[in-house]
């Protein structure tokens, strides 16, 4: 194993400077490509607690991390995540992805905080045809995020959206543009990925199946250990893929990283998969 | 069946493939040990160190192995290494004593003596007394009594964990 540092392996373009936070597998959706087989019955939800999450971030930014990503599951479905966000985000700049299909008055009004910080809420929607979009993400998915988006802009909160790609075609997508701009979300704040042949796309046959060097290694904590990047810990009939595993332990943070370097330093620097999946 | 998952080459973590062969296999412990590739960074060579022919031939580590593989009725582990200590010249009678499939009375008053320590080792260290260590110590530098307590120890670490966790025992 070749030992690099962190710094070194951002300037040779080995890995990427976030590191991953899967806050919750626990999700109140169940979309047919997820990757972490995340639904609102999940036995197991994997959460991180809050003063986890938050010890992570404070070493990160120790350690030369540039900024964090919250994902899951829905990291809305951690009643705390709002206030969660307000501390992860003082401390570096922070992306949250979200399904937004929570955000009541109430949680709206505690989301305020985060106008003033450098955290963004990335909201997933799949196309701008409601019946498409919900076909693939669930109930009165479109209606939800078409409500909480101007309602998140309204406020001050800056919002990203991600689409994944399936089968949409390319009128389908620019109508998709044409409606993020209406809500006055930039076309550089829109990121369009494929969906990755892990978790429930592999079962269900879906995605493409990356190759080794086609997403960019971005460490990524979980509950289970800390992954490869963020398509890394996938769940297959309920059990987690350790296959792009790095280290079950993650505190220190720096153990982690000193694995996740070894491997990293090991491994063929990619193309540019970031922009195909991140 | 195990109770923890074995797994193939390409579904086990990246830092812990170099344990698998050039065609991909591994034994059933090694594809089980993998899920938890973190303590393997110091645990495989450790291993690989204390099994290792060292100021120790290799026979006399097998015999102990056995040895202790048997008192633990360790299947996986007997399976594992009656033919390894068969290779490493462990004459088939010695083997077959150290399996209770005949006196232990038959073997060498060496090999005797260092089983009869390595049974109470095993079974009840704290009736280890000074004249059983004397007597070993007739046969083995104190270094080396040291040593075979390590393969001794290691391997019963192993027998535990390959049957609790119901390892299958590797093909011949």
């Amino acid at each position: 194993m070749t030992a690099i540092g962190l710094e070194t392996a951002l300037e040779e373009g080995r890995c990427g400077e976030r590191l991953w936070l899967y806050a919750t597998y626990h999700c109140n959706l169940a979309c047919i490509y997820c990757l972490t087989e995340s639904h609102p019955g999940i036995a197991n939800r994997r959460a991180l607690p809050r003063e986890r999450l938050v010890s992570l971030a404070a070493e990160a930014r120790e350690l030369g991390f540039g900024s964090l990503g919250v994902t899951g599951g829905e990291t809305f479905m951690l009643p705390d995540m709002a206030e969660t966000l307000t501390e992860l985000g003082s401390i570096l700049p922070t992306v949250a992805l979200t399904n937004a299909t929570l955000f009541t008055d109430r949680l709206l009004a505690r989301l305020e905080a985060l106008a003033g910080l450098d955290v963004a809420l990335q909201v997933s929607l799949d196309s701008p045809d409601p019946m498409r979009n919900d076909t693939l993400r669930g109930p009165e998915n479109f209606a939800k995020v078409a409500e909480a988006i101007p309602a998140l802009v309204e406020r001050g909160i800056k919002v990203r959206i991600a689409t994944t790609v399936d089968d949409q075609d390319e009128d389908e997508l620019q109508r998709l543009c044409e409606l993020h701009r209406s809500w006055g979300i930039s076309d550089d704040d829109h990121i369009v990925r494929g969906i990755v042949r892990r978790g429930r796309a592999a079962l269900e046959g879906m995605g493409v199946v990356p190759g080794p060097t086609d997403i960019l290694p971005e460490l990524t904590i979980t509950a289970d250990g800390a992954f490869l990047h963020p398509f890394a810990p996938t769940v297959r009939n309920g059990v987690t893929d350790v296959d792009l595993l790095v280290s079950r332990q993650v505190a220190p943070l720096a153990v982690a990283v000193r694995r996740f370097l070894g491997i990293v330093a090991d491994q063929p620097v990619g193309t540019d998969a970031a922009a195909t999946f991140t | 069946m195990a109770r923890v998952r074995l797994l193939e080459r390409d579904d086990a973590p990246l830092a812990a493939r170099y344990l698998y062969r050039d065609d991909g296999s591994a034994s059933p412990l090694t594809r089980s040990l993998v899920n938890a590739p973190d303590v393997l960074e110091t645990f495989m060579p450790f291993l690989a160190q204390v099994y290792a022919a060292s100021s120790i031939d290799l026979a006399t580590k097998e015999l102990v192995i056995v040895r202790v593989s048997q008192l633990n009725a360790c299947r996986y582990c007997l399976a594992a290494h009656r033919p390894v200590a068969l290779d490493a010249g462990v004459p088939p009678s010695h083997v077959a004593a150290v399996c209770d499939e005949a006196p232990l009375a038959e073997l060498p008053e060496r090999e005797r003596t260092l089983i009869e320590w390595v049974d109470h080792y095993v079974l009840d260290p704290a009736s280890i007394d000074d004249d059983l260590v004397a007597r070993v110590l007739d046969h083995v530098r104190d270094d080396q009594l040291i040593e075979l307590a390590l393969v001794a120890g290691v391997t019963q670490l192993l027998n535990h964990y390959c049957t609790a966790f119901a390892i299958p025992a590797p093909r011949p």
